[in-house]
């Protein structure tokens, strides 16, 4: 599958990838170069590939709630909440983040590779309920504009958006067409998140780079955009969160408000909560040489206790940073070691983010 | 200058290769991040892995294009793993090989035909 800006990615010399069956790009120029200019500057980011969901109706707040292991209920209009979903076995489904227009106006934005399940999954627990679900997967497109010059690109564009406080959004309007801006972003640099049709998101992607030329604008690839997630610290499906792991064993674990009166998995989770058999993700900065890669082993005192789910180079701290999965309670400083081919290598419990602003 | 389809360079000299990438391995690997270099002494055969490269995506192996004893490591990658990326063929050569059968060159592939084999 391709965005409305591949023939652009191409155009601009874009290596590509698949990511989910979308061809994607990787880098434009360099992965290191472009998290740089993310945490200095500012760059743009096409994450078409993600999903909207609209969830509308006199039920839709007591389903998101439901489905959700954060509360979702009587927030504020115009606000966004990161949660999880999981099944009724306490596995996570999808994280996403569910955008409150009022009472009876939802939309969600979930993960370009669980597209086809989260909308089953909406369709499924909407049944009997005055909720009508519609995806926009083939309408709408997402940018995403991050870093310290983001808030002065997008406040030329759309007045209206400035000192949008972290987590809020406005429906403003491009070209006549409604846009979601949001003060939203996986990166840990501050910026926004734009939803819109693609009718007018290519145009809107190329006056942000035209407009954007004064504050050092450059595109990004999922490279860096991944390499900028570590350091924040965010949880990327598939690799934190899976159908094998349980909200509240990872990092997006707070999140999952247990005191809640009821959702989908709470008697799972309850249950794994007060057994032995939970396990808890912790951010690590290596102390030797060398980058943990996803799967590594975890070491301690020459006990396997886990493995890595994410790990790379931090460009900021120009260390090698990771996420690993244990089936042991660890605390900020105490030492494990990551398998790295033949070696042994120290790592050091930190507490998260790595770097930037905590979204939450 | 000798190449190896899997995109290694060796300089031979008096019986001693020097050793690196070439400047298409660099462009596919992306930003080079740490070098694992080999212990100075140590025996490769030809074909085997000497050193790893890591980038951000991923790690690769470098594999030796001749069989011999490594007598010199390139150490000012310790702490400047991007030399291998500015200055692949030159700057950020990877270690020196005291090589143990000269005619195993003869078999490595010139300019010509490792340009011919890349994309």
């Amino acid at each position: 599958m391709k965005t409305a800006l591949y023939e652009h990615h191409r155009a601009l010399g874009a290596k590509l990838i698949d990511f989910g069956g979308w061809e994607m790009p990787l880098q434009y120029s360099s992965i290191v170069h472009e998290h740089q200019i993310v945490r200095s500057k500012v760059g743009i980011f096409d994450v078409s590939h993600m999903g909207r969901i609209l969830v509308e109706g006199l039920g839709a707040e007591a389903l998101l709630d439901y489905l959700s292991t954060n509360q979702i209920a009587d927030k504020p209009d115009g606000t966004a909440t990161y949660t999880i979903w999981c099944d009724e076995k306490g596995k996570c489904i999808d994280d996403l983040l569910v955008y409150r227009v009022s009472s009876t106006q939802f939309f969600v934005i979930v993960n370009a590779s669980n597209r086809e399940k989260d909308l089953d999954h909406l369709l499924h627990y909407s049944a009997g309920r005055d909720v009508t679900i519609n995806d926009r997967y083939h309408e709408d497109g997402i940018l995403a504009v991050q870093g310290p010059n983001a808030d002065m690109l997008i406040a030329k564009i759309f007045p209206d958006a400035e000192a949008l406080s972290p987590m809020s959004f406005i429906v403003d309007s491009y070209e006549g067409e409604p846009v979601v801006i949001s003060a939203t972003g996986y990166t840990g640099a501050g910026g926004v998140e734009i939803c819109g049709p693609n009718s007018i998101i290519v145009k809107l992607w190329e006056e942000l780079l035209k407009e954007g030329e004064e504050y050092g604008i450059e595109p990004i690839g999922l490279g860096a955009r991944d390499t900028l997630r570590l350091e924040a610290g965010y949880a990327l499906y598939g690799h934190e969160l899976s159908g094998k792991i349980a909200p509240i064993e990872t990092v997006s674990a707070w999140t999952v408000k247990m005191n809640k009166l009821d959702f989908l998995g709470k008697s799972a989770l309850q249950k794994l909560e007060a057994s032995k058999q939970k396990r808890r993700e912790y951010p690590v900065v290596l102390g030797g040489k060398g980058i943990a890669r996803e799967g590594f082993p975890v070491y301690l005192e020459d006990r396997q206790i886990g493995v890595v789910t994410s790990g790379t180079f931090s460009p900021t701290l120009n260390q090698a940073i990771a996420l690993v999965l244990v089936d042991k309670n660890l605390k900020v400083g105490d030492t494990i070691e990551i398998q790295i081919r033949q070696n042994r290598c120290p790592a050091e419990v930190v507490s998260l983010p790595f770097i930037g602003t905590v979204r939450h | 200058m000798k190449f190896t389809e899997t995109h290694e360079w060796i300089n031979v000299k008096d019986n001693i290769g020097t050793v690196g990438v070439t400047d298409y391995a660099q462009k596919e690997l992306g930003d080079i991040v740490y070098v694992e270099l080999p212990k100075i002494g140590s025996q490769v055969k030809k074909g085997q892995e000497a050193v790893v490269l890591e980038s951000t995506k991923a790690a690769a192996d470098v594999y030796s294009p001749v069989s011999g004893k490594i007598v010199e490591v390139n150490t000012a990658l310790s702490n400047a793993s991007e030399k291998v990326n500015k200055f692949p063929e030159s700057d950020g050569w990877l270690f020196k090989i005291q090589l143990s059968d000269l005619q195993e060159v003869d078999s490595l592939l010139d300019k010509e035909a490792y340009q011919s084999r890349i994309p």
